[in-house]
């Protein structure tokens, strides 16, 4: 008993020191704290049980935030398929085969015969698996929903490094994103007059936008500003008479799915004495990059720090 | 005859109820004084309360009553057309929404949205218009195909072709969607249905071809009462009943496509309102044309104020609503009345 007791404590201690140094840079990721090396994830983010196969030669994306990241650590070049919404994300994927993210081709997915396949919780939502067969093909099919935080985020990033075997790049695209994102805390933990913000994912007549629990929310907090839907969670379609009696100071919008999404909330009617509106503080943050969970978000970030307090953040690069 | 008037007065005065709590509620809560306040400085020129902020003059005036009064429009329209062709096709299940208004309507705006197309000088009335012009075509196309197949018009020749033809351009709909992904979004909230962002402007349009309409097809109740009891019978009083019929649908159809127009797809109320309104007035449409529209707008004033309100600063989608409070609502009508009318028998 005592001879098994000590193994356990010999093994308990490594793993605390592996720990303690990835703790330096990032989170670790959970499945990883079972193993004594740099070996491969054996549960992936939506918590199922992953044989991912050693030195993945044939990859497939189904999500843009994934592809990006993949092409940040450098394995492009492995990708033999992608989700149709890719290519406007990652350049030098369009000549690879693309797939419907909502009604895969799980034939032609097959016949491609990939090592690894990472599917967002998009893919699933209508329920169960829709790639089950192919999971039925011992394709290593990997799941990574969506984050709801910039934590999670991280966490993403360096699941996909380590599934694909590149651990140190994982670690350093998490750490040049957290410098960036201290950056940007420095400055924003100083500002005592928060300004605040009401952030539109979707607009007029169903304007959706969000409370706690979604990393934009976290990233409104770091720049130094105040959501005025704080007090709710997650996703929410706002009603009109609520955005107005918020009166937020400023509008930003990532609405890219009507021309000047910008000019069409100056214009709306009941609004014009908005503050946000009088002093004509409506911005566009772009949308990709703030509404794809990968290390990108930091870019939207620093848009969103110079749009609300452009003179606080003059000096960020 | 004195007990139907009561109800008749008991409806009314409820739909103003209705109408005075809908636009004094809402997600932000406004003092009684301050909304007369507001009334009195909209119609009358009398200067604003002092400490009352623009933007709750705003909310109440510019956002929160517009929405309202279409509301009760729309839910009039709908309840009303949707008893006109439950009558005139002798079909309980039928509403200008079988005959394609919607399909139309969405594949009308659904181009229009892909193809970033604004006609000159309608400018945001263009959406609308083009989902008006699409709804009501593909009605009238249903019903020209229908008497080329038929020359007589039987009410099952115009459904059947209603049906397939609404089935054929969601096809076209859906083909478009998919074809057309980063436009997905807006079409789909379209579909939804909203009386968000509703404004005076759509409410004078609204108003404009609703009122009359209705006022028109109240003008032919004698002939709907008629039509209820068979074709053979209407021919034999003299009814015309093919020109009748397209009259009475086309009609419908200009109604329908107006409100889906601005407010998208709402349903369930064509199709409740009528047996409800039947089984509490009886069956004459000198009665049950206008209760449908009183009833019709009550009902939609009180889903839309649950929409807004119950879960704010959220929204409920309108669609889920309308059938939320519509579906036990009409199973206890109906039944009630049922085991009423078993126990005089």
């Amino acid at each position: 008993m005592m001879k098994y007791l000590n193994k356990i404590l010999i093994v308990a201690m490594f793993l605390f020191t592996l720990t303690a140094c990835s703790t330096q840079e990032s989170e670790p990721i959970q499945s990883q704290a079972n193993q004594p090396q740099q070996s491969l994830p054996t549960v992936d983010r939506a918590g199922n049980p992953v044989e991912i196969p050693k030195d993945a030669q044939r990859v497939i994306s189904f999500a843009p935030s994934i592809t990006q990241v993949i092409d940040e650590i450098g394995l492009r070049d492995k990708l033999v398929a992608v989700d149709s919404q890719s290519p406007n994300y990652v350049k030098g994927v369009d000549e690879l085969p693309q797939f419907d993210m909502m009604t895969p081709d799980l034939e032609a997915l097959a016949a491609l015969e990939p090592d690894i396949m990472f599917v967002s919780g998009m893919s699933s939502a209508k329920g169960d698996n829709p790639f089950q067969q192919l999971i039925d093909m011992d394709v290593c099919v990997v799941t990574i929903p969506s984050s709801t935080s910039i934590e999670g985020v991280k966490e993403d990033n360096q699941f996909i490094a380590d599934s694909l075997g590149q651990h140190e790049k994982g670690i350093q695209i998490n750490k040049d994103m957290q410098e960036r994102m201290d950056a940007i805390a420095a400055i924003g933990s100083t500002i005592e007059e928060q300004k605040t913000v009401m952030f539109e994912i979707a607009a007029l007549p169903t304007i959706y936008s969000f409370g706690q629990e979604t990393f934009l929310h976290e990233m409104i907090e770091l720049i130094g500003a105040k959501n005025v839907f704080e007090d709710q969670a997650g996703w929410i379609s706002v009603n009109e008479e609520a955005a107005i009696a918020a009166n937020p100071d400023i509008i930003l919008t990532s609405v890219n799915y009507i021309e000047d999404s910008v000019g069409e909330i100056l214009a709306r009617e009941g609004w014009e004495n908005m503050k946000a509106i009088q002093n004509q503080e409506v911005y566009y943050i772009d949308n990709g990059k703030s509404s794809l969970s990968n290390h990108h978000i930091v870019e939207a970030l620093e848009e969103m720090a110079k749009k609300v307090y452009p003179e606080e953040y003059a000096e960020l690069k | 005859m004195k007990k139907q008037k009561v109800k008749i007065w008991i409806t009314v005065l409820l739909c103003m109820t209705v109408l005075i709590v809908a636009t004094g509620l809402g997600s932000v809560s406004i003092e009684t004084s301050n909304i007369l306040g507001i009334f009195a400085h909209k119609l009358l020129g009398i200067d604003l309360p002092n400490n009352l902020s623009s933007n709750i003059v705003s909310i109440f005036w510019t956002i929160r009553l517009p929405r309202t009064i279409a509301a009760f429009l729309v839910g009039s329209a709908l309840a009303v057309t949707g008893t006109v062709m439950q009558s005139v096709l002798r079909n309980p299940l039928a509403s200008s929404y079988t005959l394609g208004v919607s399909s139309g309507a969405s594949l009308g705006v659904a181009l229009m949205v892909i193809f970033g197309m604004t006609i000159p000088f309608l400018g945001r009335f263009s959406l609308p218009m083009v989902g008006f012009v699409f709804g009501l075509g593909t009605v009238l196309l249903a019903i020209s195909m229908a008497m080329q197949l038929d020359k007589s018009l039987e009410n099952q020749t115009i459904i059947l072709i209603g049906m397939v033809l609404s089935l054929f351009v969601s096809s076209l709909l859906t083909i478009l969607i998919v074809l057309s992904k980063e436009h997905m979004e807006q079409i789909i909230f379209w579909q939804m249905g909203s009386f968000s962002a509703i404004k005076w402007s759509h409410v004078f349009v609204l108003l404009s071809i609703i009122f009359p309409g209705i006022l028109f097809l109240m003008y032919f109740t004698q002939e709907l009462d008629i039509m209820t009891f068979g074709e053979e019978q209407a021919i034999s009083v003299g009814i015309d009943m093919r020109r009748m019929k397209i009259v009475l649908i086309s009609a419908s159809a200009l109604l329908t496509g107006t409100a889906v127009a601005f407010v998208g797809i709402i349903g369930f109320i064509d199709l409740i309102a009528p047996h409800v309104v039947r089984k509490i007035y009886g069956a004459s449409h000198r009665i049950v044309v206008p209760m449908s529209a009183l009833f019709g707008g009550a009902f939609m004033t009180i889903a839309d104020l649950v929409s807004r309100t119950i879960i704010s600063p959220s929204e409920l989608p309108i669609g889920a609503v309308t059938t939320l409070i519509g579906a036990p609502f009409f199973a206890y009508v109906y039944f009630n009345r049922r085991s009423v009318t078993k126990k005089n028998a």
